[in-house]
């Protein structure tokens, strides 16, 4: 057991302990066991941690950070555990930093329409917590019951909403961050007009990690919209789907949600849902419109006559929440459908302008299908951002081999079309091979100073965002 | 004497669905275990990794893995969430039996489950329980006594008698016994009473379960009483075990095995119904079909059909409610995690419930999520158990209900635990209990 993967040692481990109490270090190989991985499917790859500390409190991380800096021991912070692209593996072990007991929302300001929080609260809590107020936090990603504010900043993440309100990067106004050197740098304020310096907050947001640690977050929030109407429109085909996009966007409509699901991804989710998806068409527009009542049914009667115009074959109103929930269970449960197809699924994550999304996706379907793989498209259209999930078991390596390939292929083809490695999901492990194809020289060259500057023995999230 | 039995499942049988779990992490969300220790290693995501692991040869079971396999509840909510449809509560049944061949039960717990095992330790059992229940009673009058004594001191006109409440007291001990003492307590006694339908020509067996039988039977005289009231005629067979809910869930399915043989023996083949009262007894006949050996299996998947909580089974009948009689209450319910998840039945108790006249009936936040009793947990991780008990606990007061029900005897113990925990004297009531309090006063 005394076999550790980095600078770590029985004395360091103890001097954890004093810190952080013993029920909150673990050592056991089973404990690291199960913080080797997040949602990332990397097959039979282990990266074992050599410690996994839960922090109950701002000092305890400074100290923690301290004894990893002075020691050159890598730091993994994670909470949720929900990332794509293996933002939370321990790739050269060390510690794992597993922020769950740090949950607090800390405040809730509703004069100046801000909140404070912990990095270990959940999304989906906050939501709640700042709707019964009457309050809205718009970031939605898809995992928002278990993945944390923390989580959301390291990257950045978005979510359906994300065309009409933005993505954390937009909502995040301050920022406390645990430096490598166990110094805390607080960044912005509270004020959502702040232009005092260079914006280090947002050189935080979507840092991955990588440059430090968020230990507490003021972030922006938004009066909740009065009303919401869903709608699904089915189309013949992707084309017909995307001029109806082009459509609604240059009518200067703003839906909260505009996204798309393939033929593929409709099958699969009828297939075990059941919920009345059409079969024989090629794509369907889910869209949700919110604001004032009144305003909600003028938009709603444009979006229609928008879709009728360009060939919807057929469109699905919500007229009450049980018939928007039943809606919106389509789109959500595409994920888990495509989770029953075959053992593993990979969820990937590229931008490619919003014109080019025809293009992109009958290209897409055209790679995987050249590599044998089976693979739902849906996405965001709104802004672009292209979710193929491709199903399939890593225990094959020839698939396992063919979806390495083809995810290239795919990101070269987003970037050739003007787009980029990932929209809301992040570089992490996963694509760091790929930053020379989407980013020049010099960006990467600053950006690696950057790093060096914040955290010089790479001991924060190391192997992460740059290929070393 | 099982020679020719059906193999039990066992951990391997299951590697396809261990190995299928996306490492979403969704199940973080319903997890109460998880809610209340923050740990991956306690979440299903966290025990599937490590159980594949020891499907591929990586780990092996050990008692880390015996204490990890230890936490969780069963209580099927990350199954209903899981978008790969893993069903946990299964999985990690197989893993303990598989744990259990190298790592000994602990000795509570295993005390425990032998007990279930003989009807005769049972009998002992009650016994000592009827032993203690006397010394409690005596007890806790002397307290009550006591701080009937110390009020009367500090009020004059001695109208704050009326607000005693031992379980207002500082000492925990005392708290305990307190809900020992409302657990044992037989709220309601039988009393033939006259029918107001005419015979049913149904035969039904009735389960009552040990918590009935060597507990506390007021539910299983309601049960009667209400039944009978109805018209329906009931059977209990004199030799019925324990349903076996914890052997299983423990892993020790060779037990689990004679108990179920056992009890599907005891069921004449022209049986309309077996109904049960108490959720996880109900579950258990599901089961049953696989753990018995070939000659019984078919007749283990008949009576898992016939099977039927006495929610459901009052619920699909035109049953009596008194027109003049009242239950001025508001009442809240708590879905036991056997009987939302493991039967599909949570609409019928609420639909008895709003049809008694008088109720006014309030839902608490997140009915479904587990009690945290959950069988022999409560006694194996009492910490975990407290703290899941007293969030439900904390969602029972909200409603600012007079009353509590469930359908469950381990709920009723996982729901007193926590307002205990909270200082709260919420009775809680089985919702047959509440019907036969309302017959029982319509004879008056």
């Amino acid at each position: 057991m005394s076999e550790f993967n980095s600078n770590i040692n029985d004395e360091i481990i103890n001097s954890l302990k004093l810190i952080l109490g013993n029920q909150n270090v673990l050592t056991d190989y089973e404990d690291r066991y199960c913080y080797a991985y997040d949602a990332t499917a990397i097959g039979e790859a282990l990266y074992l941690p050599d410690a996994v500390v839960l922090p109950e409190n701002k000092e305890q991380i400074c100290q923690v950070v301290k004894i990893a800096n002075e020691n050159n021991i890598p730091i993994v912070p994670r909470a949720a555990g929900t990332n794509l692209v293996g933002g939370c593996i321990p790739l050269k072990g060390g510690i794992v930093m597993h922020l769950s007991k740090m949950n607090k929302i800390l405040n809730i300001d509703r004069n100046n329409l801000i909140c404070t929080v912990q990095p270990g609260v959940i999304v989906g809590n906050l939501q709640q917590e700042v709707s019964d107020l009457g309050l809205f936090y718009p970031p939605d990603p898809a995992s928002l019951k278990v993945s944390t504010i923390g989580g959301s900043i390291a990257q950045s993440s978005g979510g359906p909403r994300g065309f009409k309100y933005g993505t954390t990067k937009d909502y995040v106004l301050g920022l406390e961050v645990m430096l490598a050197d166990g110094t805390l740098l607080k960044t912005g304020g509270t004020t959502v007009k702040n232009v005092t310096g260079y914006n280090l907050t947002q050189l935080f947001v979507g840092s991955e990690g990588t440059l430090g640690i968020v230990v507490e977050a003021t972030l922006k929030l938004i009066p909740k919209p009065e009303e919401q109407q869903v709608m699904l429109a089915y189309f013949e085909s992707i084309n017909q789907a995307a001029e109806a996009i082009t459509g609604i966007i240059s009518a200067k409509i703003t839906p909260a949600t505009l996204d798309i699901m393939d033929k593929n991804t409709m099958t699969t989710i009828e297939n075990f849902h059941h919920v009345g998806l059409p079969t024989n068409m090629e794509a369907v527009l889910v869209l949700e419109v919110d604001g004032f009542k009144e305003s909600v049914a003028v938009q709603t009667q444009q979006i229609i006559d928008i879709c009728n115009k360009f060939g919807a074959k057929n469109i699905r109103v919500s007229q009450n929440q049980q018939e928007a929930d039943e809606l919106w269970f389509a789109r959500r449960s595409a994920f888990g459908a495509v989770a029953r197809l075959r053992p593993n699924v990979l969820t990937e994550d590229a931008v490619v302008p919003r014109d080019k999304i025809p293009e992109f996706i009958t290209k897409t379907r055209e790679i995987f299908d050249r590599y044998n793989l089976t693979v739902c498209i849906m996405g965001h259209a709104g802004d672009g951002n292209i979710h193929p999930n491709v199903s399939l078991d890593l225990r094959n390596k020839e698939e396992a081999e063919n979806f390495e390939k083809a995810a290239e292929e795919l990101f070269d083809t987003a970037i050739e079309l003007g787009g980029s490695l990932s929209g809301e999901h992040g570089i992490g492990m996963l694509k760091s091979g790929f930053m020379r194809k989407a980013l020049d020289e010099n960006s990467i060259k600053y950006m690696k100073e950057i790093k060096k500057l914040f955290d010089p023995k790479n001991i924060l999230n190391p192997g992460k965002i740059f290929n070393e | 004497m099982n020679e020719e039995k059906t193999k039990f499942k066992n951990l391997k049988d299951y590697a396809e669905d261990v190995y299928k779990c996306t490492k979403c992490g969704l199940c973080q969300s319903v997890c109460p275990i998880y809610k209340s220790t923050g740990l991956e290693t306690t979440v299903s995501r966290g025990k599937f990794t490590l159980l594949n692991g020891i499907i591929n040869g990586k780990l092996k079971f050990n008692k880390k893995i015996a204490k990890n396999l230890e936490l969780c509840l069963g209580c099927k909510a990350c199954y209903d969430f899981c978008p790969s449809g893993i069903s946990t509560e299964e999985i990690m049944a197989a893993a303990r039996h598989e744990s259990l061949k190298t790592n000994k039960m602990g000795f509570i717990k295993g005390f425990l489950l032998d007990n279930f095992r003989s009807n005769f330790r049972l009998g002992l059992l009650k016994i000592g329980l009827n032993i203690y229940k006397f010394f409690l009673f005596v007890t806790l009058n002397f307290i009550e006594g006591l701080s009937y004594f110390r009020l009367l001191l500090k009020s004059q006109d001695g109208k704050m008698l009326n607000q005693v409440q031992h379980d207002n007291s500082s000492n925990k001990f005392i708290k305990y016994l307190t809900l020992f003492n409302s657990q044992l307590r037989e709220n309601i006694k039988y009393k033939k009473l006259k029918p107001v339908k005419p015979q049913s020509e149904l035969n039904i067996v009735y389960f009552p379960g040990c918590i009935n039988n060597y507990v506390n039977s007021s539910i299983k005289n309601s049960v009667l009483m209400v039944l009978e009231k109805n018209g329906f005629k009931v059977n209990i067979p004199k030799n019925f075990t324990c349903c076996g809910i914890a052997a299983r869930s423990a892993g020790d399915f060779q037990s689990f095995s004679e108990l179920a043989e056992n009890n599907i023996n005891q069921i004449p083949d022209n049986v309309d119904y077996i109904i049960t009262d108490c959720a996880s007894c109900g579950s258990v006949w599901k089961f049953y079909p696989d753990f018995v050996s070939q000659k019984l299996v078919n007749k283990a998947k008949l009576l898992a059909q016939k099977t039927i909580n006495v929610n459901k089974f009052l619920a699909e009948r035109e049953i009596y409610f008194p027109e003049n009689i009242k239950i001025s209450k508001k009442i809240t319910y708590h879905d036991p995690c056997h009987l939302k998840r493991f039967q599909n039945v949570f609409e019928e108790p609420r639909k008895i419930l709003n049809q008694i006249q008088g109720i006014y009936f309030k839902e608490m936040k997140d009915a479904d999520v587990c009690c945290g009793a959950a069988g022999t947990f409560c006694v194996s991780q009492p910490q975990i158990s407290k703290a899941i008990s007293s969030e439900k606990a904390q969602n029972i007061l909200d409603t600012g209900a007079d009353i509590v029900c469930t359908s469950c005897a381990g709920c009723k113990i996982g729901l007193s635990q926590g307002l205990i925990e909270k200082n709260s004297t919420i009775p809680v009531y089985h919702p047959v209990e509440l019907l036969a309090e309302l017959y029982l006063k319509d004879e008056k």
